[in-house]
């Protein structure tokens, strides 16, 4: 780099910092409009822009700021004072600059753009007050300030400042001995410097100089420490694990030490990396200013915890979906200032951003004081769009309605506008997060505010994880997203899997969860592929020949993007703190994988990226979702909505279709088992004497049961809360996805209606009613050892 | 010719020290502020001429002017005030203080050069 360039460089990063301290001292100034220090603070700033762009031939750079200096210099002097007007005047110009920095930055020139309407516009304002009086009026209306805690530590501790040069080589950290420090500006490329401290409104303004106690670190150069670190971590480790060291009692003396340096350098090196989060809250004042002039608002800012910190990645990471979120309480939250009066509250909205630590993960909340959801506006538009159906929408909690709002293609706006409503966003909010390791919740009260919760991990680059084998092969799966580990053997195999639609699933406390088959996935031949592929489960019958070869089945159950499924694995075998390697190009575009991590005995294993999982298993998953079991409650209700239905034969002709919902299991007994009970047909089922009915005979349809099946029968298992009963029918034909359509009423006992599914005349059973007719109340002693077992059984839950 | 340069941007104390190694500066030392100048006047090899900023966080160049002629050893220490034009109106502020000389931003490599001529510095 010539010098030249290096003084281009260093004249963009300048000026990006000191853009953004005068776009705070500008916005500080408006809530203290008397604030004398910050004022020279805000010249000299753009003064120095001038200064050196003058040199470095930014002619059109050069002019708007000295237009914009000498209006300054007119405030500074006092002669004129500062207005809405003069200061969204001046904040614009900070733009400009920006956005001549920018185009420097990109083609060394400052553009051809002369902004000589803004020109025009900072002349104007220097003749005094002539601020147009709507745009006053909308400007005096959005007050910033910071929390009064907030201040406190303003003036207690030094200030950084970072900006936004992009630029890779002059990237830099500001490594800083001294303990945390508030930063106001957000950065996506970090440059930090150390900027003298500010004196709050009431503090004396006296500053000092941090130049000594800090210094700028190439990023790149961080990242090689960060990474070589890790490495040192998994020799070490691989140092404790070796046999030799518990030979020699010196070499334990010295192994134990290494590992403890290790520890503290490891720690070491993760703080230089840590920024806190005022970077990203900085700037929202700006854009809540903004955006509230925008929809003629009043919205004050409040912040605490601006000195939480967070890893550098995972700074950049949340920053857009915290600004759309920011965004989104701007534009739907709050209301406007008479819709507030009306309803009681102060005109003037507040907006308060909270940032701490618990648990070793960062909190992060978002609260307005707005309107709060509104729920049931909420399903109307999530069914409007196709998001849920009705029949969903029924069975919804409150807490799971809101939590609509993140799903794709989801907008509550009730007009698009040009702040937020377009659709999207909320979903990507949401899978931004994920996408990182954390969660987001969301809690409304009407008429009181909105609070999003953000929880996100201090750090990406370790991170615990679950160690499982597949094919011989380890992976590790990120403890974020794992939900809990389930373990089925013999006999239960057969029992809690099934298969919907060529998938399969598992049956876990009344939901149906979407299995993926680890093995399958990764392509690893799995040695006992017996009951895992899902084939072989079609039926009960096969099921029970492949049951022979399995025995035990591993199920990691994952969530990610608001989804549940089951991973299934060969072995499960611990839990680890794991340092994450990323992939080298070959592997990154191989979506199940997020990367790479050394293990003790210095073998590699790939970290599964569960999001990728997730898309993998999706359409599975939609499926399910349907399907849940609880929906039992419900009944069958909600004909017309889509249903996930059992489609069996009965007879010669008949075709019935049963909800899935409500069938417990698939069964095949033997002819032999029937008994009779209280003159009734009966088998005894997992120790328990259970109706059974011949679907033929009570329903009169043709025909007899085909020869074919000899003395085994189909029965269909039917739960309802704790009543059960057996339908014994011919042939178990499919599973189907039907929107039903009701295309004839019943004419017969026991049937709801009749429709067309998949082409033919299907009657659709009435469950309930032959359950209130057939069912028998199991005795006490029956219910509670059912109630107590403890696999969770699922039938009749 | 051995200089030190003060002023709160890098890019500044850049484009100074190029101009300055053009007409002849061996050493050139650089500064971030006026207390910074200071600390570093007293530590490096007494410079032939000291180029200062006027606008400055900590100190400014009026300060450091102000300073650096109330110590004995720097009464005769070439002074040169670097300001825009702005600040103009004050220069005689500055000259009062004891700066020898003033440049006005922008300037170019002549100016330099004719002002280190007019204070006898080769």
């Amino acid at each position: 780099m010539s010098e030249m360039d290096e003084a281009i460089q260093e004249f963009l990063i300048e000026s990006d910092e000191n853009l953004s301290q005068v776009e705070q001292d500008l916005l500080e100034l408006e809530t203290h409009p008397d604030g004398s220090d910050i004022l020279a603070n805000i010249f000299r700033a753009v003064h120095t822009v001038k200064g050196t762009c003058s040199f470095l031939g930014y002619s059109k750079l050069e002019s708007l700021a000295h237009t914009g200096e000498t209006l300054l210099s007119l405030l500074r002097d006092g002669d004129i004072t500062l207005t809405p007007a003069i200061a969204s005047a001046l904040l614009k110009m900070v733009d400009a600059i920006r956005q001549m920095l920018t185009c420097i930055q990109e083609t060394t020139v400052d553009g051809e753009e002369e902004y000589g309407e803004l020109k025009a516009l900072l002349t104007e304002l220097q003749k005094g007050d002539v601020a147009p009086s709507s745009q006053s009026d909308a400007a005096s209306s959005d007050q910033v300030s910071e929390a009064p805690v907030d201040a406190d530590q303003t003036t207690a501790e030094g200030e950084q400042v970072v900006n936004e040069e992009p630029s890779a080589d002059e990237v830099a950290l500001s490594v800083s001995p001294t303990a945390v420090a508030p930063v106001e500006h957000a950065s996506n490329a970090a440059v930090v410097e150390e900027k003298k401290e500010k004196a709050a409104p009431s503090g004396d303004g006296k500053s000092q100089s941090a130049v000594d106690a800090n210094i700028r670190v190439d990023v790149g150069l961080l990242d090689k420490l960060m990474n070589m670190v890790g490495e040192l971590v998994l020799t070490r480790n691989q140092i404790l694990q070796s046999p030799m060291i518990l030979d020699d009692a010196a070499l334990q003396t010295s192994s134990q030490r290494l590992s403890l340096i290790t520890s503290e350098l490891q720690e070491g090196i993760m703080k230089t990396r840590m920024q806190p989060i005022g970077n990203i809250f900085g700037k929202f004042p700006r854009v809540v200013r903004d955006l509230s002039m925008n929809c003629g608002k009043q919205i004050r800012v409040e912040m605490e915890g601006k000195e939480t910190e967070l890893d550098k990645t995972l700074i950049e990471a949340i920053k857009d979906p915290l600004t759309h979120l920011v965004r989104n309480s701007v534009d739907h939250g709050i209301e406007t200032p008479d819709v507030r009066q009306s309803n009681g509250k102060s005109s003037e909205g507040i907006l308060l951003l909270r940032a701490y630590h618990e648990g070793g993960q960062v909190n992060i909340e978002i609260t307005d004081d707005g309107g709060g959801i509104n729920t049931q506006r909420v399903a109307e538009t999530g069914v409007k769009r196709g998001v849920v159906t009705q029949d969903q929408i029924a069975k919804m909690s409150e807490r799971e309605l809101l939590n609509l709002i993140f799903m794709p293609g989801f907008s509550t706006a009730e007009k698009v506008t040009n702040v937020s409503g377009r659709g999207v966003g909320m979903d990507v909010v949401r899978t931004n997060i994920e996408k990182i390791g954390g969660t987001i919740d969301i809690q409304a009260h009407l008429g009181k505010g909105t609070t999003f919760k953000l929880k996100v991990p201090l750090t990406l680059a370790i991170i615990p994880a679950l160690i499982i084998t597949t094919g011989h092969e380890r992976f590790a799966i990120p403890q974020v997203s794992l939900l809990e580990l389930v373990r089925l053997e013999g006999e239960q195999i057969k029992k809690f899997i099934d298969t919907v639609h060529g998938a399969s699933v598992c049956r876990l406390r009344g939901t149906l969860l979407p299995l993926l088959h680890l093995g399958q996935i990764v392509g690893l031949d799995v040695k006992e592929s017996g009951s895992k592929n899902p084939e072989t489960m079609e039926s009960p019958a096969d099921a029970s020949d492949a049951e022979a070869v399995e025995n035990v089945v591993n199920i990691v159950v994952l969530q990610a993007d608001g989804q549940r499924f089951g991973l299934v694995v060969d072995e499960i075998n611990d839990t680890e703190e794991i340092v994450v390697k990323p992939l080298s190009k070959q592997l990154k575009g191989v979506p199940v994988f997020a990367g790479a991590t050394i293990m003790g005995d210095g073998r590699v294993a790939l970290i599964l990226d569960v999001l990728g999982l997730t898309n993998r298993a999706g359409m599975t998953i939609q499926h399910t979702e349907n399907s849940r079991i609880d929906q039992l409650e419900k009944g069958f209700d909600g004909i017309g909505s889509r249903d996930t239905l059992l489609i069996v034969k009965v007879g010669e002709t008949g075709q019935l279709a049963i909800p899935l919902t409500m069938v417990a299991r698939l069964e095949e007994i033997k002819m032999a088992a029937l008994e009779k009970a209280c003159g009734k047909e009966v088998i005894q089922y997992r120790g328990e004497i259970l109706p059974i009915i011949q679907l033929c005979d009570v329903l009169s349809y043709q025909g007899t049961p085909d020869a074919d099946s000899g003395d085994a029968l189909q029965m269909v298992v039917i739960s309802h809360g704790q009543r059960r009963i057996g339908l014994v029918v011919d042939r178990i034909v499919d599973i189907v996805d039907e929107h039903l359509q009701a295309k004839q009423g019943s004419t017969k006992p026991g049937i709801l209606c009749s429709a067309v599914i998949q082409g033919h005349v299907t009657d659709v059973l009435d469950v309930q009613q032959l359950i209130l007719d057939y069912a028998v109340l199991p005795a006490e002693e029956s219910v509670e050892a059912f109630i107590e077992d403890p696999v969770g059984e699922f039938v009749g839950v | 010719m051995r200089a030190l340069v003060i002023d709160d941007s890098k890019a500044m104390r850049i484009i100074l020290k190029q101009i300055l190694q053009s007409v002849g500066g061996t050493s050139v030392e650089e500064a971030g502020n006026g207390k910074e100048g200071l600390d570093k006047l007293k530590s490096m090899e007494k410079p032939d001429v000291v180029l200062v900023d006027w606008n400055m966080p900590v100190m400014n160049g009026l300060e450091f002017v102000r300073a650096v002629r109330g110590n004995p050893t720097y009464r005769t220490l070439p002074l040169m005030m670097v300001t825009t034009e702005t600040e103009s109106s004050q220069m005689g502020k500055a000259l009062a203080a004891g700066a020898n000389e003033y440049v006005m931003k922008p300037f170019t490599k002549d100016v330099i050069q004719e002002k280190l001529k007019i204070l006898g510095i080769k």
